[in-house]
Order: C-alpha cells, then structure tokens, then sequence
C-alpha cells in the first residue's frame, strides 16, 4: 500500500491526506496544494466537572 | 605553501534556508564531490564619482561599492542524491515521502499563484585548506537555482550520465564560512546504461535507437529584481559596504528537451514533426530501488528534426517543445534516494 502524505490546498482550506504517488501529487502540486503537518487531533475532555 | 585547485571542498545547503539572509546551519550542510574548477568568485561591483561635476575634471576621485554577484556552477556525474536536490531547488516545489533508506521526493515547479515565484534558497560554501590557514573559506548565502541540464550519452563511463547545475545568489558573502564540512556524502550514480526512455509514443531503449539526450530546466531568475529599496546591505547597517539582493525570483522559465536517435525504415519522427503529435516523455535513470530519477515531460511536440549521422550511422536529431498538460503541468521529477531532508 502506498504511504500517505498531508496536503494542503492554496486556498488554505482543510489538509487532505493522500497517497504519495506521482499520479495524485503531481496534479495536486500544480493545481497549488503544498505538503503539511498532519492536523493535530482533537482529544475528547473525558474530565468529570462538578 | 600553493595549493593544487583539486583540494577545493564545496557543501551547500541541503535543506532551504529559512530565508534569503540566513545561511543554512552546518547540521544542514552536505558536502560532494564535482567535476568542474571554476570557483564561485564573489565580484564587486563599483562605481565612481567621474560623472560627477563639481571636481573641475572628468576623472574619478572616489569609489564606491555597489553591490555584489556571486554565482557559479556545479558540474557532476549523475547521482540520485544530486538529482533530488537539483530537482527539489531547481523546480521549487517539493512532497518528501518514505523514510530510510528510501526518500521520495516529489518536484513540481512552483505555481505562482499558490506558492510565489521566489526559489527556494540555500548557502554554498567553498573552501581549499580549511581550519587555521586556509586558502579560500567562504560561504554565499542566500543562492537559488538558475538551471539544470542533464546529458546521457552512449558509452560505459561515468561522464555519460552527467548533470550541470547553475546558481546565482544574493551576494551576501560569509568569510570564513565558519561551516566545518561533513565527510562527502556517498553518491548511487545514475549510469547511462540504466536508461528506459519512452518520448511521443516510442521506446527508444527497448529499439535500441537512443543515442544521447539532453534536458534542461531554467529559471532565468529575476537578478536585477533582487535589488530593491531596503534589499539590505553586504554588512548590515553598512551603507558603504555594497547593495545584496534581497529576493531571487524566476523569470519566463524554460524547459528542453533535446535527443538523438538511430533512424531506420518505419521510424516515425519526421512523421510526428509534420503532423505535430502531442505526447509525454519520461526519462528514467536507476541505480537500484532505491536510488533512481524519473523525469516526466508531460506533454511535447517536435520542433525540429533533422537527419544526420552519428559515427557513420543514420540518426535523426530532435528538439521537443514542451508544453503545459492541464493537469499535469509541464515537468515533474520523482527523485529517489537514501539522503532525507532535502529541500525540507
């Protein structure tokens, strides 16, 4: 299975995670959409409150 | 004591830099081996007060420092690690995957609109007898890739595979370079032999009719652009001290695509030159899996092909056009090899 990479589109918008072959990054690239970091996830607050 | 020109070491960046002014740190700076002796002199450029009127003559009394140019050229033999790093800075724009000791790296040019046309930057250091005295120690900070020109040719040596890389920089000179090189990183050269060549439809290693190829990518980059008001001073706070750039951006970039090749009886390229059929060319130079360069040109024609010979042998010369794919723009590089980091 190909290994995966984080891009992010040119208008800033949410990284989408794809596979890191020439024919998804290639057109991705040219249409603007740059590598990033993973999204850091979100972690449920499983504190009780009082 | 003289020193023989053979004793020159160059490192340059292999990350970028974070930016223009800030040289890559020595953990972020590798050191190869080339083939050619030029040296990246750093040029002065001045200008006088002759002009001048006030004097009661026309002849210089003063000089003043204008500004500075540092460029130069790396000429080796085609290795995957050089590959990957000529085509991470040289197209500008980079998805690094894998990990060790296999690194993919990804090059597009830049787009524009989305990622600005100011090249990626990096620091060049020569140096002949490095330490307490030494000869040349200095570092260009702030240089960005003018082109690249790949050449295959027919034949069992290196100098078949071979790549020139052209850069120019902001002229911002570090001296000593305060950089201790790495050991020469370990090349996996990309021979000629390994070629699989497939242009407008044809595979010409598999009809063993390649003879040689040459292909080339230029920025033109924007030197005189890189001069603006505030573009900074060679010793910062220095307004005598000689102007440096302060951006290197490309200009109308090029590419090239240039091959000769047997031609025989049902050989098709004047055909394709009439008709001017449209296709890919994809250009693949292997060390091992782990080691290889695969250009793709994602859409030429045929401008020019002429009948001629080579050693005697029919053989018809060809000049591609590349053009834009929508898609797929016009070049891409997948560059693989076991040095991580680069261009990141």
């Amino acid at each position: 299975m190909a290994e995966k990479v984080w891009m992010r589109p040119p208008d800033g918008g949410a990284p989408r995670e794809v596979e890191a072959t020439p024919e998804i990054l290639v057109p991705l690239m040219v249409q603007g959409y740059s590598q990033c970091e993973p999204p850091e996830e979100v972690t449920e607050d499983v504190r009780e409150h009082s | 004591m003289s020193a023989n020109i053979r004793e020159i070491l160059i490192g340059f960046g292999k990350g970028k830099q974070t930016d223009i002014a800030t040289a890559n740190p020595a953990t972020n700076v590798w050191q190869l081996k080339k083939l050619n002796a030029a040296l990246a002199n750093p040029k002065l450029n001045t200008e006088s007060d002759a002009e001048e009127f006030g004097k009661g003559h026309e002849f210089a009394t003063q000089v003043f420092k204008t500004s500075w140019d540092i460029a130069g050229a790396i000429e080796k033999y085609l290795s995957s690690d050089i590959a990957a790093w000529a085509m991470a800075f040289g197209l500008g724009k980079v998805v690094k995957s894998g990990s060790t000791p296999n690194f993919t790296y990804t090059c597009t040019p830049l787009n524009p609109t989305a990622d600005g046309i100011e090249l990626p930057y990096f620091s060049f250091i020569e140096q002949i007898r490095p330490g307490g005295s030494p000869v040349i120690d200095r570092m260009a900070v702030g240089c960005a890739i003018e082109g690249w020109t790949i050449m295959v040719g027919s034949g069992p040596g290196r100098a078949n595979s071979k790549i020139n890389i052209e850069f120019v920089s902001s002229g911002k000179l570090t001296e000593p370079s305060g950089i201790t090189l790495p050991a020469a990183t370990v090349e996996k050269l990309l021979p000629s032999a390994s070629l699989t060549l497939t242009i407008n439809g044809i595979d010409y290693v598999t009809s063993k009719n390649i003879v040689s190829l040459e292909t080339s990518w230029k920025n033109n980059v924007r030197l005189d652009g890189g001069f603006f008001p505030g573009s900074g001073f060679q010793t910062p706070g220095d307004g005598a001290s000689g102007a440096i750039r302060g951006r290197l951006e490309f200009g109308n970039r090029q590419g090239a695509l240039r091959f000769v090749a047997r031609f025989e009886n049902g050989s098709t390229e004047l055909t394709k030159l009439r008709q001017q059929t449209a296709g890919t060319a994809v250009i693949l130079l292997t060390y091992d899996s782990n080691n290889s360069l695969e250009l793709t040109w994602h859409k030429v024609s045929f401008a020019t092909a002429e009948v001629g010979e080579t050693d005697g042998i029919v053989t018809v010369s060809v000049e591609c056009l590349p053009m834009w794919d929508e898609t797929n723009g016009v070049v891409s590089a997948v560059a693989r090899c076991g040095v991580d980091g680069i261009c990141q």
